[in-house]
């Protein structure tokens, strides 16, 4: 299939950076999309332009490295999917796709469609871990814990730190993302010596670094490559209030 | 620990007043609402009740509830303002392209919806409360003395441009609450499969039924079913 790409191009950090238009031909729908991208590359680099900067690792859809916006929505158009798990057969002969950085001012572009995102980093830094004194290890069956609230912790853990919440939300809000980390740590038995703690130190470090507050548009559930339900964002609203109440 | 001005600036404190004072100013809209009907039980029951409400502990209740409603009005819009430009601020550059998935016009619009609402209290209150705007329907009196407003309510929505706007009015406040709602349960941290989806339809029921309830008066009173 032949396709005309619109892709954001950003030198670094401080350039302006605009779209532009190039014309792919011969696309196989067999490709995924960063390979349909690794192609465009080439075709630049032969031509003696810059190729494109995109982030990629696994491209297993496990990473959350990938991230773009796809034609107005974060990894496309298909739910449950990272960019890199999304295949051109999705796409037909013809199609114009746009494709855009994340955009969040606590995301800037370091080049083209690659965003710093080390604040996800400084959020988890603030909060998203457990502190266990050194020594044996005790037997794991020492701790029960339900079927129920190992699922609902496993459903928080899902979470693969891409981005695409932050991408979604129209307030560049990224309670999806804190709240599945924070959901995930106290809902377990091992939470809950720094539960409050975590839950304020997450968001007040969230909020210092520039992201929205939540309007509950659901955006960001619905980008969600891991499915993490919006509930986590109740659970977190909940647990930091209960944190102001409770905290010594 | 943190200080109290690190969570009262925060995000999510902010939202959660945000939430409270909106789910008050709900609860005022159904008694007001159930003060508006008393309309179609004709001029002794409103113009009874508008006495009653100011006489109601020595006048000392209508002050003690108007004090509170300014001051939850005022957090409410307060924290509005200053949650959207936060969030204006945090997206920075927008994408070219953007695909609503879930948002709705409606919680899209909520600051701007909500600034409009804001306007027309004011307007309202001039029209209504301070015999400001319109002021030639505010001075009757009733056979018994008591301030006409069943007459002035009469005398008011006669008047196609004060409907027209009050129609409008409501569209708006029905925008405003048909994403506020459900919202602000969510933003409160009430959150559970077992009844979350029933507040999710619970909302904006409510707000199309409050919307009604107010469009009820002015257009039976346009349409010569109330007042003759």
């Amino acid at each position: 299939m032949n396709l005309r790409l619109h892709i954001w191009r950003q030198s670094g950090p401080t350039d302006t950076g605009m779209m532009k238009t190039y014309d792919l031909a011969d696309v196989s729908e067999h490709m995924s999309f960063l390979e349909m991208l690794d192609v465009l590359n080439e075709q630049l680099s032969e031509r003696g332009e810059e190729p494109v900067a995109f982030e990629h690792d696994c491209r297993e859809g496990i990473c959350g490295s990938c991230g773009m916006v796809i034609n107005g929505r974060p990894h496309g158009p298909l739910p449950r999917t990272t960019a890199c798990q999304l295949h051109m057969r999705t796409f037909k002969d013809g199609d114009e796709i746009y494709i855009e950085p994340w955009r969040a001012r606590a995301f800037p572009v370091v080049r083209d469609l690659v965003v710093d995102r080390s604040s996800f980093d400084r959020i988890i830094q603030s909060g998203g871990f457990v502190s266990v004194n050194t020594g044996n290890a005790q037997d794991g069956n020492t701790l029960p814990i339900s079927k129920k609230d190992a699922d609902y912790a496993m459903d928080a853990a899902a979470c693969i730190g891409c981005g695409a919440c932050v991408a979604a939300c129209p307030n560049s809000s990224a309670m999806l993302f804190t709240s599945a980390k924070i959901g995930h740590l106290g809902a377990l038995p091992q939470g809950q010596a720094e539960r409050y703690d975590r839950a304020e130190n997450m968001v007040l470090t969230m909020d210092a670094e520039g992201f929205g507050a939540c309007t509950n548009h659901y955006e960001c559930e619905a980008a969600c490559p891991k499915g993490i339900s919006a509930d986590f964002i109740a659970r977190m609203n909940r647990d930091f209030v209960m944190a102001g109440l409770l905290n010594r | 620990m943190r200080s109290f001005g690190e969570v009262w600036r925060s995000t999510i404190f902010q939202k959660w007043v945000m939430a409270i004072t909106g789910i008050l100013l709900v609860l005022f809209l159904v008694g007001h609402l159930s003060g508006n009907l008393l309309i179609f039980l004709g001029p002794d029951a409103m113009n009874g009740y508008a006495v009653g409400l100011r006489e109601l502990f020595h006048g000392a209740a209508l002050w003690i509830v108007r004090l509170g409603l300014i001051v939850i009005f005022v957090l409410h819009v307060r924290a509005g303002i200053v949650l959207s430009q936060r969030n204006r601020k945090a997206k920075g550059v927008r994408n070219q392209k953007f695909e609503a998935r879930s948002s709705t016009v409606a919680s899209r619009s909520m600051i701007y919806t909500g600034l409009l609402l804001l306007f027309y209290v004011v307007y309202h209150l001039a029209h209504f409360t301070w015999g400001a705007a319109h002021s030639e329907f505010y001075h009757y009196t009733d056979a018994l003395g008591r301030h006409d407003v069943y007459r002035m309510v009469i005398e008011s929505f006669r008047q196609p441009t004060i409907v027209a706007t009050y129609v409008l009015a409501m569209a708006v406040t029905g925008l405003h609450l048909n994403h506020a709602i459900a919202s602000a349960f969510q933003t409160l941290g009430v959150s559970h499969p077992r009844y979350t989806p029933l507040i999710k339809t619970a909302g904006p029921a409510v707000s199309i039924l409050l919307v009604l309830g107010f469009l009820s008066v002015p257009l039976a009173i346009a349409f010569g079913v109330v007042g003759g």
